[in-house]
């Protein structure tokens, strides 16, 4: 199994006519993701890659069923989009828009919650359960890193992934499902709400969370294990242990303020809660061997 | 974007926060035209966007013109400060916090008010979280009253001061929307002796990614600690400048971080961060030119590992850098990615040694830095 995404989603994508909304629609259905419709006003009767466009996800849905969406939709219109889809009953959402408004992710997740819809992103390259389906602009084909297994993996990163997931396949695991959250300073899926997911897929044996200093997340998957909520193994790779304090280190979510979101506090948190962190990403395969045995 | 105090305050005017009155002076020949307007006692306070400008002695209450010329003079020409504010002085009785923030777990606006105005609200929340009331505000809710009297309740505010403080809240909420803030604050809220709130300072952190629909914000070379910082900001690379000898250009937040704490781990020192992952991938030569002039520098450390950033496009880009600066410090690469083996046949093509694996490109740069190898 895998968890958010496989064979069976329906998955519309809005914004699916541009350059590289198209592009990446192809490949989430050569890697066999069941694309059904996409969606761009003023576009009703074109195709791309043989599927069928309609002008709103309303019109989609009088010929088509989905129950998922992917968003290749700019920041400044994404708010709108992921209404629209909320409002069509969609409940999986994934969005990869790099520079969402800040109050505008904040509307979004509320509304998110208040449905119980899962949106992830923004600023991520998005979802995939290897040798299943994928939505976002991850490169599947490269095999070091996109090998279907039993590991989950959670990540604030897009490069940081394929760098310590290839240590993950290194090391002779795989991948059950990859959950990009994205590194914005207000994500629309945390960390935490994923774990539960993990937690019931018999398919999937240990998670690896990739984080990164700022905000809170890794400390709350550690109230999450502490709690009982998620008991498999875990392996964290937390990068930012030596930047300086008060320095934005390029994503909006990683700056240290205060005593909140240092490194150490999330080391010590996941330790305190029976994970280990690893200090390099070549270490996480090894850790990730000696919490499986 | 962090505003400076006068940007602030012009914020707070159009939403009806009262501010005191002020001048903006940025030379020495306007100081006695703004000391017409606002005549001394008045506070001379220098417009850098750094915290504690009182106890790094950038702000002073002045009780003479010549006090005033005086030291404004020293904060233009021994502090390089390159404009001041001449405010008037306030009679107070008392000082309040107050700020608008985001809870990004809860996904909510936070209103954070104190009763104790001029205190440093991060040590304040670490020592004595008890003095701090706070109050979430759904966005799409809006303001409403009981945000108001939970807050002026808890504060102990009651009659007329609770009336004339929620229109400051009213207000300053307002503005934190209107402003698309990240952080929005009063500090010290000054309540005057004639029972009027006063902003006597103010912060105004606007959202880098709504910096579209707030025209009218310029980054200046204020907001940068060094030259080279600025001129990377204005090209939209982002590039952080520190004080050891590998440069690293390297592609992505999360790895340039991770690359940073493997250089620091291994011994060696990072002279500056820059990253070009995302949009940015395809302008390696514009990243070659800002870390080679990075002086310090005595190696480039290339490290990527990208999927829409492909590897051979990232790799073409340095080709393109090379042929055009002929760096004379040596380059280490670990592109890799999308069409990796097409980008190792370019960086053979260049002389270079196509690395793939991250720690080992961080330990030759540091060799190299140390001079141990070359």
């Amino acid at each position: 199994m895998s968890i958010f995404i496989d064979t069976t989603n329906k998955v519309l994508v809005q914004g699916a006519t541009g350059k590289e909304g198209s592009y990446w629609t192809k490949h989430m259905q050569d890697m066999g993701t069941n694309v059904v419709f996409g969606v761009t006003p003023g576009k009703e009767g074109q195709q791309v890659e043989g599927i069928p466009i309609y002008h709103t996800i309303r019109r989609g849905m009088r010929d088509h069923e989905a129950d998922t969406a992917m968003l290749f939709v700019p920041p400044a219109f994404t708010k709108d989009a992921i209404f629209e889809a909320l409002d069509a009953g969609i409940r999986k959402i994934v969005t990869i828009a790099d520079g969402i408004p800040l109050h505008e992710l904040l509307q979004i997740r509320s509304a998110a919650l208040s449905c119980g819809a899962m949106v992830v992103g923004g600023n991520t390259s998005g979802v995939i359960s290897p040798g299943k389906a994928m939505m976002g602009v991850l490169p599947y084909w490269i095999e070091r890193v996109y090998k279907p297994g039993r590991i989950g993996v959670m990540t604030r990163s897009g490069s940081l992934t394929n760098e310590v997931t290839a240590e993950v396949v290194k090391a002779g695991f795989g991948v059950s499902t990859l959950m990009g959250v994205g590194g914005d300073a207000v994500p629309l899926t945390r960390f935490a709400e994923i774990l539960p997911l993990y937690q019931a897929d018999p398919d999937t044996d240990g998670v690896v969370i990739i984080g990164e200093l700022g905000g809170t997340m890794e400390e709350e998957v550690a109230e999450a294990m502490e709690s009982g909520v998620f008991s498999k193994p875990l392996v964290a790779f937390i990068g930012g242990r030596t930047a300086p304090k008060g320095k934005r280190m390029g994503h909006a979510g990683a700056i240290v303020t205060g005593s909140k979101g240092t490194v150490e506090a999330k080391l010590d948190a996941l330790t305190m809660a029976g994970g280990l962190v690893a200090k390099k990403p070549s270490l996480v395969g090894p850790m990730l061997r000696e919490l499986m045995t | 974007m962090k505003l400076f105090e006068f940007q602030a305050k012009d914020a707070f005017r159009q939403c009806g926060i009262p501010v005191p009155s002020g001048v903006l002076v940025e030379s020495q020949e306007e100081v006695s035209n703004a000391l017409q307007d606002i005549c001394p006692p008045c506070v001379i306070k220098a417009q850098v966007l750094q915290g504690g400008r009182g106890k790094a002695g950038l702000v002073k209450l002045v009780k003479t013109n010549d006090e005033a010329r005086e030291y404004t003079r020293f904060l233009f020409e021994e502090k390089g400060v390159r404009r001041v504010l001449v405010e008037a002085a306030v009679d107070f009785k008392d000082e309040l916090y107050l700020a608008i923030t985001v809870d990004s777990a809860k996904s909510k606006a936070v209103i954070l008010a104190c009763a104790e105005g001029g205190v440093d609200i991060e040590l304040l929340a670490a020592t004595a979280p008890e003095k701090i009331i706070t109050q979430m505000v759904d966005l799409d809710q809006g303001l409403s009253g009981f945000h108001l009297r939970n807050t002026a309740f808890g504060l102990g505010l009651v009659g007329d001061r609770a009336k004339a403080f929620n229109k400051i809240l009213s207000s300053l909420y307002q503005a934190f929307r209107k402003f698309d803030a990240e952080l929005i604050e009063i500090n010290p809220l000054f309540l005057t002796d004639g029972e009027v709130f006063l902003a006597g300072d103010g912060k105004l952190i606007i959202d880098d990614n709504s910096m579209s629909r707030q025209p009218g914000y310029e980054v200046t070379r204020d907001h940068y600690e060094h030259e080279v910082e600025y001129q990377a900001a204005l090209a939209g690379i982002p590039y952080l400048q520190f004080d050891g000898d590998i440069s690293l250009m390297c592609a992505g937040a999360g790895l340039t971080t991770t690359v940073f704490d493997l250089i620091n781990y291994a011994g060696g020192t990072v002279a500056n961060y820059l990253e070009f992952g995302g949009p940015n991938y395809t302008r390696a030569v514009d990243a070659m030119e800002l870390c080679l002039k990075n002086t310090r520098a005595k190696v480039i450390l290339i490290v990527t590992f990208g999927t829409v950033a492909r590897a051979d496009v990232i790799a073409k880009g340095l080709a393109d850098a090379v042929a055009r600066f002929k760096p004379s410090i040596p380059i280490v690469t670990c592109i890799r990615g999308t069409n990796e083996e097409e980008a190792f046949e370019i960086i053979r093509s260049l002389g270079l040694t196509p690395l793939s694996e991250t720690e080992e490109a961080v330990q030759r740069a540091v060799d190299i830095a140390a001079g141990r190898t070359s």
